[in-house]
């Protein structure tokens, strides 16, 4: 039987999370170099489109929304991994969250870094992005406060301010750690980043505060991101949009493949980074379990939407549904419904199954469905719209595909930075105890 | 002057802290010093806190200060509203809860910074201990005539190792 992480004594424990700081193996060079090949065709690819014009993408009347705003969702959504886990795992004092939180946070604050940049390449001309600012432009006329499009900024740099925060926070102590022990050009950067942590009870006890207080803050702003995003969508009279359960719908969605993705990451940082005494078989089977909740969750908002829609029988609407779940963009629906619901269903629901590998699959799964699903939603609505006669088709080009692609290699791209800088898990939370309540 | 006293146990840290307490001084002259938090019962060693305070007075600033400049704006270049309201607070209210969420997320950062003394050094002259991983120290500024007693104070608490440093 293998010793509890929380018992050995704390010089293994830091030995232990420090160790991956230092050194860089050969599948850490090779994932590195894959994500810069693939990280530079998205930068080409944005540059064309930049030079050539949003031509060059599938965007077109009326489809103006497409693979950018459904990455922009997709990402937002993978944001709420992080920090919403996190805060909640805090809130209640779960023992078992230690490994899990700072790998969750960081995803956070990276996920909102790639989804928010969306909004700037999908303008197409990305230099006057700060028109979104608020500022007034040569007529003095200020944007428009009332635009959902504002509201989402105004939420996405709040939340992305809090989690920033709220990932550093907890970082201080082990930072000041590291200033201490390391002699090479990081000593600097760790001194810097740890403002001078003495380890004093005043410290400890103002972080602590700031922590749940920054927890219940965050988990306030997560859910109004996600629901902002939403009405991004229901604010407009459009056919399948103008729905009151997007807001709940988007934000369980979001739980849902943010939970996902924390999954593959720490399966992911398990095996690289040889953290198989801290990130275990019960950490993956009470996530899995979350995953297996919110799937069901999902599933139910699925069937609410869809079946008060087709029981209305109203014709614009149906005319999406039919597109959905009948013609053009069927493949996609029913793919969702399969990745997103029977696979974790399958996979999860008994407790013999649920092992690493399984949970890792079915998060994988829920990422694909989740993203297929944020395509259905973006796309029918468009290509059918209230004038039957403007319905088109919508197909991606090779500059959006290279874009979106790019993002997954960004997002792998900064955990990889990240993981060389800072310990991954928390090292000051996982004090020796002799016994743990749970 | 200060005296460090380092310990192994938290228990005998909390029989000095109490026993110190007990003897005269306050509990803004001791400092613990640790790799981990540590955490005593009520009355011990409280660190009494305004954070909470300070975020809602943040969230309500930054919130009134977001609403008064989205109707400011709103109403220094008017657009033909067709008699609808020309400032709506609820078409603009994700802003107002967005910025006083903003507010309260930065006042608490604030004052997390300010409370915890990282920028704002109470004395600069007081020592830091350096402390092993497991043990805890605790600070002790006291005059000199005091510091016999606290040094006996602290070696009976069980105190594994006392250090005099430096002149309050």
């Amino acid at each position: 039987m293998t010793t509890a992480p929380e018992l050995l004594p704390y010089s293994r424990i830091r030995e232990d999370l420090f160790r991956p700081l230092s050194g860089i193996s050969r599948s850490y060079l090779l994932a590195t170099l894959a994500a810069l090949v693939i990280g530079a065709a998205g930068l080409v690819a944005w540059g064309y489109q930049l030079r050539r014009g949003m031509g060059v993408t599938g965007l077109q009347r009326p489809v103006f929304w497409g693979f950018y705003i459904v990455d922009f969702v997709f990402w937002i959504g993978i944001s709420h991994a992080g920090t919403l886990i996190s805060a909640i795992l805090r809130l209640i004092d779960a023992a078992w969250r230690k490994p899990v939180t700072r790998a969750a946070e960081a995803i956070t604050v990276f996920a909102l870094m790639i989804g928010g940049m969306f909004p700037i390449i999908h303008l197409g001309r990305a230099w006057l992005f700060y028109w979104l600012l608020p500022y007034p432009n040569a007529r003095m006329i200020w944007p428009n406060f009332r635009s959902p499009l504002l509201w989402d900024l105004t939420a996405i740099v709040t939340y992305m301010t809090g989690s920033v925060i709220y990932l550093y926070l907890p970082l201080i102590p082990d930072v000041a750690q590291l200033a201490k022990h390391n002699m090479t050009w990081r000593r600097a950067l760790y001194r810097a980043l740890s403002l001078g942590w003495t380890g004093s009870d005043r410290e400890w006890h103002a972080l602590e505060r700031a922590m749940k207080l920054m927890a219940c803050i965050i988990l306030a702003v997560a859910v109004s991101v996600h629901t902002v995003v939403a009405w991004d969508f229901s604010m407009a009279l459009a056919p399948m949009w103008h729905s009151t359960i997007f807001g709940p719908y988007f934000v369980a969605g979001a739980i849902f493949s943010g939970i996902a993705a924390l999954l593959v990451v720490l399966a992911a940082l398990r095996k690289i980074l040889h953290l198989e005494l801290y990130l275990t078989q019960r950490h993956f089977h009470n996530l899995a379990k979350l995953l297996l909740l919110m799937s069901l969750l999902w599933f139910y908002f699925t069937v609410a939407e869809n079946l008060t829609v087709w029981y209305g029988n109203e014709p614009k609407e149906m005319a999406v549904f039919g597109a959905r779940t009948r013609a053009h963009y069927a493949p996609y629906f029913w793919a969702t419904v399969f990745l997103n619901f029977v696979v974790p269903f399958v996979l999860l629901s008994v407790r013999r199954l649920r092992t690493i590998a399984t949970a890792t699959v079915a998060s994988v799964s829920v990422l694909v469905g989740m993203w297929l699903e944020r395509f259905v939603i973006v796309v029918p609505t468009l290509a059918n719209p209230r004038l039957a006669a403007a319905s088109s088709l919508y197909t991606p080009t090779w500059v959006e595909i290279a874009i979106t692609a790019a993002t997954f290699a960004a997002m792998v791209m900064m955990y990889l930075v990240f993981s060389k800088l800072f310990p991954i898990i928390a090292v000051w939370e996982f004090k020796p105890h002799k016994e743990e309540e749970d | 002057m200060y005296l460090i006293g380092e310990f192994r146990d938290k228990a005998a840290v909390r029989t000095a802290i109490c026993m110190l307490r007990a003897g005269g001084l306050s509990s803004v002259d001791l400092d613990l010093f640790s790799e981990e938090p540590v955490e005593f019962p009520q009355g011990v060693l409280d660190r009494p806190s305004r954070m909470s305070l300070a975020a809602v007075a943040g969230a309500v600033v930054c919130g009134l200060l977001a609403t008064a400049f989205v109707y400011w704006t709103q109403h220094n270049y008017k657009l033909v509203t067709g008699g609808m309201p020309v400032f709506s607070f609820w078409a603009t209210g994700v802003i107002t809860y967005e910025m006083t969420m903003l507010g309260a997320i930065v006042s608490t950062f604030g004052w997390f910074l300010w409370e915890s003394g990282v920028i704002r050094k109470r004395d600069k002259s007081a020592p830091v201990p350096d402390v092993d991983p497991g043990s805890i120290c605790l600070r002790v500024r006291c005059r000199a005539e005091e510091a016999a007693l606290a040094s006996e104070v602290m070696s009976r608490s069980g105190a594994i190792g006392i250090e005099r440093r430096g002149e309050a």
